[in-house]
């Protein structure tokens, strides 16, 4: 054969192989002591003497385009399993890391709510927990022997007169529109406490975030607003709200929050007790009363505020059904989340 | 409370069905939890809010569904036209101020026994249970108009005079309910001549309560000052139908009309005639009045009603509107609702009825500020480092009990708090160690092998003032276990899990000058002499408290409070060295008791001024060690910021190092 010749069948032979095998039964049929290429050059001495040299050129040539042809065919073959474990050892393995820790989930979701806040433009405060009955009660609105106190029964302290361990977080209210003058939109994150009996629904601490906003014309379509977005970003943009009247002494008007059951989507479930609602906050204008307390001019400002429990929001959001879940610290509830 | 759809229906024409009333209500703000259909009628259960004591009765629940529906209230119970005469009874009211009215009558011949089959139902769907006509009656006619009434057995009564006053140190009264109460100045009582009868606004007593052989009765109606009941109820733990509702405020101006409803209803069932009718205090009542804005509703609410729907739904709510100008309405408030103060009062009445889903939605221009909350910044630096490094957050109690508390010997007087619910809520923590030993024995059981786990809270101190400081807790325990190419690593955790940890923290926040200042078992955690924390590990009396075997337990408490001075942001650039430098290693046998933190210092004095860095590099015991010492491995780094060093150079240096280390700390270089 000569050079021509078994250059166009090396073309087409390479065209055939798809595996290792026939790559090397290729190799040694070309390259092999006693393959194609040790043929041609076991001619070279028969040659004319002018012709050697560039006989030998060629089939110099031949050679290398074979070891390249070769060592590019070994590469997209590499691609199939065998070579990589080769390359790469057991990759079913464990991979070698650092483990991470994990903040618990009610930093998680007091996170996330204060960042959905701070995304509209609210500050993010922390006040005592250690309060006097004046800012926790009176300040807000809530007369010291009236029913109205009994929705907020609170741990006194021995030895202090008059303080207490806050029952909400409302009285950084107080403090910051003491401190500040409007305008004011602020979130607080906050733990508070309430003599309740411990059990999968109650717990004597527990977590909440409470928000105001202090302006000149601030209505009620803003809280309403305000609050839908806020809904939406935790929730997700389907969800359904609805306002209900209701009492707090320390808003005028006061509207109860609640949201589409999250687990049936409104048809009625367990979760929301057949409702199809679930309540999730409380809300309202702020109380002139309040304003008098702080001295902002109420005639000028009016506001809103509104307070969440932290833990309930956790509980909806990864359908946890115990609360004290969250104080137990088991790891293996917290590397849940 | 308990309302029935047909009692509604007696005072309002309803024309929706139950089940859309009940959504109605919901809606404005009279909250239907539950909706029974039950013997021909529906029974909704309500749960009313503190405020409106008017809707604790049929006819104020009606007023309202008056206003949600738009009809008008139907009239009942009118005054009858004969008067009826002024007995020879007299009314005392000791003080006034706890008993704004006091009214009695007299009702003699009546016949006691069971009640018609209407009233008993009814009752009965209510949640009330059946006793006889009379009591039967003063119940509906409480349930119906909110007043509470009461009727004592006339003929068991001192004749002559009822007197409202404060009990008398030491006075007994057996109750309704069987119990003998022991009285004191706080409780207010009605009384005869001789002895006290009745707990006012609470329950009357058992002496003069009305049998089936009653003839003749005296039937209270009364209002009593809120406070004065809440009392009483909480001194006596007594809770009724009557002082729920005079603690939430009883209609003043309902008393003489409830009086008179009861009246009629006894006659009509008891065969009966009414003998005379007394009263203290009775008044006709001032009505107040409330000035509203038409234009500052629209601008609360940000919806706009319109004035003649404005002036149409107060007026179904019972107010008298006048219009006083233009766009500005004078509200005449009814007695029945103490709540209206305010304009913003009113303002919410219309929103009720107008209905919040109808408000529309908006969004306010919030001014932002910048300030950054510092301590939220540092706190969640220092979480997302912990978290960085493995450890798992946890949330623990801050109240605790006072044995676990001194089990860790800490010598700190916790605030204590006055009205626990029970042991585990005695006192405010002064520490997080506690809550976090806890949390390590709880995962010790659930079989886990290392717990890293941290919290950041308040801890409370009590001084002069209560006060609280940020601390951040850590516990470390157990073997942690990890794969490496080479295979399975321990790592049991140590006080060197710890110092780690605060290495990485205190070098994130700028914090270089800190020294760990060793106390045996425990060390402080120093910055620039302040004590800002302490590392130690659980005495063995802790970890028997806490159920934890075989495990040491090794906490970090550090006040972020005080390390928040300390920390610094303001960051400065060092230029990269310009030449290259040259490190050397150290190898030597240690004997056990020398200081590393000693060496270093020296080296890193001796090193100067080609010693740019020393740092150890491995440290090991074992077999080819001999007992008492420990081998250490340090490696030198000299370098100049002028020229590339030669290592004729630094030879010197490095040989002092050597015989330094040999001449003060008696190393055996390797």
């Amino acid at each position: 054969m000569d050079i021509k010749a078994v250059s166009a069948q090396i073309d087409a032979d390479i065209q055939e192989i798809n595996s290792s095998e026939t790559l090397e039964q290729f190799r040694l049929k070309y390259l092999g002591r006693k393959g194609l290429v040790a043929g041609l050059t076991s001619t070279i001495p028969g040659l004319p003497q002018e012709e050697r040299a560039r006989f030998g050129q060629e089939v110099n040539a031949l050679k290398n385009k074979l070891l390249s042809l070769i060592a590019e065919k070994q590469k997209t073959l590499a691609g199939s399993s065998e070579q990589a474990v080769q390359a790469a050892g057991d990759l079913g393995m464990p991979g070698i890391n650092q483990s991470l820790g994990q903040l618990h989930p009610l930093t998680q979701v007091t996170d996330e709510i204060c960042a959905i806040f701070s995304r509209m433009g609210f500050s993010i405060v922390e006040g005592p927990e250690i309060e006097s009955e004046y800012n926790n009660f009176t300040g807000l609105n809530i007369p010291l022997e009236h029913p109205s106190r009994e929705a907020f029964d609170t741990f006194y302290l021995k030895n202090y007169t008059k303080m207490l361990l806050r029952s909400h977080t409302s009285p950084v209210q107080v403090r910051q529109m003491k401190e500040q003058k409007p305008p004011l939109a602020i979130v607080v994150p906050g733990r508070v406490y309430r003599p309740d009996a411990v059990d999968a629904a109650h717990s004597f601490m527990f977590h909440q975030v409470e928000g105001f906003m202090v302006d000149t014309g601030i209505k009620f379509s803003d809280l309403k607003g305000i609050l839908e977005m806020f809904a939406q970003a935790v929730f997700g943009n389907d969800i359904k709200m609805r306002f209900r009247p209701h009492f707090f002494p320390f808003t005028e008007p006061s509207a109860e929050v609640d949201i589409s059951c999250i687990i049936c989507k409104g048809k009625g479930c367990s979760v929301c007790g057949r409702k199809g609602w679930l309540e999730i906050l409380g809300s309202g204008m702020i109380h002139p009363n309040v304003f008098k307390h702080v001295g902002i001019d109420a005639d000028k400002y009016t506001g809103f505020a509104f307070g969440l429990g932290i833990e309930r929001i956790a509980m909806l959001k990864y359908g946890i059904n115990d609360i004290r879940l969250f104080f137990e610290n088991d790891l293996r509830f917290l590397r849940q989340f | 409370m308990k309302v029935t759809y047909n009692w509604l229906k007696e005072f309002v024409d309803i024309k929706i069905p139950a089940k859309q009333l009940a959504d109605k209500l919901t809606m404005a703000g009279l909250e239907v939890v539950s909706l029974e259909e039950k013997a021909g009628d529906f029974v909704l259960e309500i749960e009313i809010t503190s405020n409106r004591p008017d809707w604790l009765s049929v006819l104020g629940v009606a007023r309202e569904v008056a206003a949600i529906t738009r009809r008008e209230l139907k009239a009942k119970n009118p005054k009858p036209k004969t008067k009826t005469a002024k007995g020879n009874l007299r009314i005392e009211i000791e003080d006034k101020r706890d008993c704004l009215c006091y009214t009695a009558r007299i009702i003699r011949g009546i016949k006691v026994g069971p009640s018609p089959e209407w009233l008993r139902k009814r009752l009965e769907l209510v949640g009330c249970r059946s006793v006889n006509n009379i009591v039967d009656i003063t119940n509906y006619a409480l349930l119906e108009l909110g007043e509470p009434l009461h009727a004592f057995d006339l003929d068991k009564l001192n004749p002559g005079k009822i007197v409202v006053r404060r009990a008398k140190a030491g006075e007994k009264i057996a109750t309704l309910d069987g119990q003998v109460r022991s009285l004191n100045n706080n409780v207010l009582v009605i009384a005869d001549k001789a002895k006290a009868v009745a707990i006012a606004g609470v329950m009357g007593g058992k002496e003069t309560e009305v049998t089936l052989d009653t003839r003749n009765i005296l039937l209270e109606a009364a209002v009593f000052n809120p406070i004065v009941v809440r009392r009483c109820r909480q001194a006596l733990g007594l809770q009724s139908e009557s002082s729920y509702r005079f603690e939430r405020g009883v209609d003043l101006g309902m008393v003489e009309q409830a009086s008179l409803r009861a009246a009629q209803l006894i006659r009509e069932y008891c065969f009966t005639q009414e003998v005379s009718f007394n009263s203290s205090g009775l008044v006709k009542c001032k009505e107040g009045s409330v000035k509203l804005g038409m234009a500052r509703a629209t601008e609360v609410l940000g919806a706009n009603i319109a004035p003649a729907k404005i002036k149409q739904t107060l007026s179904r709510l019972g107010f008298a509107v006048k219009q006083k100008a233009k766009n500005i309405l004078d509200v005449g408030v009814p007695s029945s609702r103490p709540d209206v103060k305010l304009e913003v009062d009113l303002i919410e009445e219309l929103a009720r009825i107008f209905g919040y889903e109808r408000i529309p939605v908006s969004l306010p221009a919030v001014k932002p500020r910048v300030t950054a909350n510092v301590k939220r910044a540092l706190t969640s630096t220092v979480k997302e480092i912990l978290v960085g490094l493995g450890l798992s957050e946890v949330i623990t109690y801050s109240l605790t009990d006072k044995l676990t508390l001194n089990s860790l010997g800490l010598g700190v007087q916790p605030i204590e708090i006055l009205n626990p619910l029970s042991q585990e809520q005695e006192v405010l923590r002064p520490t997080l160690i506690s809550g976090l030993g806890r949390a390590v024995s709880l995962n010790f059981n659930q079989k886990q092998e290392y717990v890293a786990i941290f919290e950041i809270s308040n801890i409370f101190l009590g001084e002069n003032k209560p006060r609280e400081e940020l601390t951040l807790g850590i516990a470390l325990s157990g073997t942690k276990s990890f794969l490496l190419e080479q295979g399975r690593v321990k790592d049991e955790a140590s006080f060197l899990n710890l110092k780690g940890i605060v290495e990485t923290i205190f070098a994130r926040l700028g914090i270089r000058d800190y020294v760990l200042h060793n106390q045996g078992s425990s060390a402080e955690i120093r910055i620039q002499d302040e004590k800002v924390g302490q590392m130690l590990s659980l005495s063995s009396q802790s970890l028997d408290r806490l159920n934890i075997k075989n495990k040491n337990v090794f906490m970090l408490e550090l006040s972020l409070d005080k390390v928040s001075a300390f920390t610094r942001r303001d960051k400065k650039f060092i230029p990269l060295p310009r030449y290259p430098g040259i490190a050397r290693d150290i190898s030597f046998i240690l004997k056990e008791g020398f200081s590393v933190q000693a060496i270093m210092v020296l080296l890193k004095e001796k090193g100067r001024p080609l010693l740019s860095e020393v740092r150890i590099t491995d440290y090991y015991k074992g077999r080819q060690i001999p007992v008492g010492y420990r081998g250490l491995t340090l490696s030198c780094f000299y370098s100049s910021n002028e020229r590339t060093l030669a290592e004729n150079e630094i030879q010197p240096t490095h040989e002092l190092l050597c015989a330094e280390l040999v001449r003060q700390f008696g190393v055996k270089l390797r």
